[in-house]
């Protein structure tokens, strides 16, 4: 099933879904169509690049954090496989 | 352009009119409440602080509490001491009075009690209220208006579309003349390149620098226990579940609301801009979301624009707070604590544009008292706090200038 999805700039390595989605739907973005690989909700992120561990993942046309793991696209991207360092204490 | 406002001695500008009942110290919060449950239209402002501090947490406490005696919102105060506080409650009272506020100022050890203290205290507050209520709107510029702006509560809806409607909305005010401010400066770890660049001087880009790395030094160094070590993130849980991943992720999102415009000055909490200096601030202080916006109603700003994606119903007794979403599904399951609805940026393909101009407008009807805000209506006056930096184990070279 096409669902809703946003990139905020097209040079980002993440879209983000704008309805809840499910494994095997689909979103379309400027970099291409994307299958999902896995379920994921509303306003959560999407690779729509290959991403490598340790790569960065850009959002607004900057980095919002690194990979934590390999990830094709179509991965769901968040705190499970992303890291940041800023404002750990 | 105009609105409609109460002009103040000081030549400040309110939106509200407001009988402020205050207490210099937290053992006069009950008494205050209670004069203030008898007068409509009083409101009181209770706060856990005022006694047993010292040094810099004693001084945020008597500036806020004289800032707030001091704010545009508040047409007259009534001070409520116990009498042996360290903050003295005759200098939160002269403070007032200097200001040009009509003031009075009891003392519950003086007047035998909590009761007595009561029963005169609302024969003040009545008479106080008179004189508010004699006082006028009239035309006022746009000018004069400062709007704070705070998220609270992120999702990755906030970042799309209510930071940016908001965002946009500043920059309306700016461009008329106006003023906003950004704080929550350990949310804006990673933004400080973007906001330096704002910057309308090296000067000021230093001191955006300087603040940033402040704020983020501390925190590294107030971790002095192994507890709590999966709650000791600058993040929420309620953030990641909205799907923001990182500490930058949010910050990037978060600095929208502050539009576009050039950075003026860094402020520091609670202490008004130089006069005559409009534009958009930055204020020096970390993300407590009552704490926050307390410093910038200390400020002197008269509008809160608070954007939020998992909901919040949280109001401040003197000033309206505007509650902004970006979520078409927190807006439409917690409506009544909303006052704006910006998903369609998201839902329908609204420009930011064209929801900027709406909020604009929505706010120039909450400036003139034609519209009141949902917090407003509920009676919310959580985000009455004062700030604090014990926490921090301020190292020396940090104080915060104290100075005036």
């Amino acid at each position: 099933m096409l669902r809703r999805s946003m990139m905020i700039f097209p040079e980002d390595s993440v879209a983000m879904v704008l309805e809840d989605a499910q494994k095997g739907d689909v979103i379309e973005t400027p970099r291409g169509r994307v299958e999902l690989l896995e379920d994921v909700e509303f306003a959560h992120k999407v690779a729509v690049v290959p991403l490598k561990k340790g790569d960065p993942v850009i959002k607004y046309r900057e980095e919002i954090g690194y990979m934590l793991a390999d990830a094709p696209v179509g991965t769901w991207i968040h705190n499970h496989n992303m890291g940041c360092d800023r404002g750990k204490v | 352009m105009k609105f409609m406002g109460y002009r103040r001695p000081d030549g400040r500008v309110g939106v509200r009119n407001y009988l402020a009942v205050i207490p210099s110290v937290f053992c006069a919060n009950k008494t205050v409440e209670r004069i203030a449950a008898a007068v409509p239209g009083a409101v009181a402002l209770r706060h856990p602080v005022g006694c047993a501090q010292v040094g810099l947490d004693l001084e945020l406490t008597a500036r806020t509490l004289k800032a707030m005696a001091c704010h545009p919102n508040v047409g007259a105060v009534l001070v409520i001491g116990l009498g042996c506080e360290r903050f003295p409650s005759q200098e939160l009272y002269e403070a007032a009075v200097e200001n040009g506020k009509p003031a009075a100022h009891l003392i519950i050890q003086e007047e035998g009690g909590t009761t007595n203290t009561v029963a005169r205290g609302i024969e003040l507050a009545k008479s106080l209220k008179a004189q508010v209520d004699a006082m006028k709107r009239e035309p006022c510029d746009v000018s004069e208006l400062i709007i704070a702006t705070k998220c609270g509560g992120t999702d990755a809806t906030s970042g799309l579309a209510a930071n940016p409607a908001v965002g946009n909305m500043v920059d309306r005010i700016v461009a008329e003349g106006g003023s906003g401010i950004l704080s929550e400066l350990n949310e804006l770890l990673g933004t400080e390149d973007m906001l330096a660049r704002r910057a309308v001087s090296p000067e000021v880009a230093k001191k955006i620098y300087t603040a940033v790395g402040e704020i983020e030094d501390l925190l590294k160094k107030s971790r002095d226990t192994g507890l709590g070590e999966n709650r000791n993130e600058l993040i929420s849980p309620g953030n990641f579940a909205g799907g923001v991943s990182s500490v930058v992720e949010k910050a990037l999102g978060g600095v929208h609301k502050s539009g576009t415009s050039p950075i003026v000055d860094v402020l520091q909490y609670a202490t008004a801009p130089e006069k005559g200096r409009h534009g958009l601030f930055l204020m020096d202080y970390e993300s407590h979301d009552g704490e926050v916006v307390t410093g910038m109603i200390g400020c002197g700003a008269q509008i809160v624009a608070f954007t939020t994606g998992r909901g919040n119903p949280t109001g401040h007794p003197l000033a309206p707070v505007v509650k902004v979403t970006g979520n078409y599904k927190t807006y439409a399951h917690m409506q009544e604590n909303f006052d704006f609805d910006a998903s369609g940026i998201i839902q329908k393909g609204d420009t930011v544009e064209e929801t900027g101009a709406r909020l604009f407008e929505q706010v120039l009807r909450i400036a003139n008292g034609e519209e009141m805000t949902t917090a407003e209506k509920i009676g919310g006056d959580e985000l009455f706090c004062i700030g604090r930096r014990h926490g921090y184990h301020l190292p020396d070279e940090f104080r915060m200038s104290c100075g005036e």
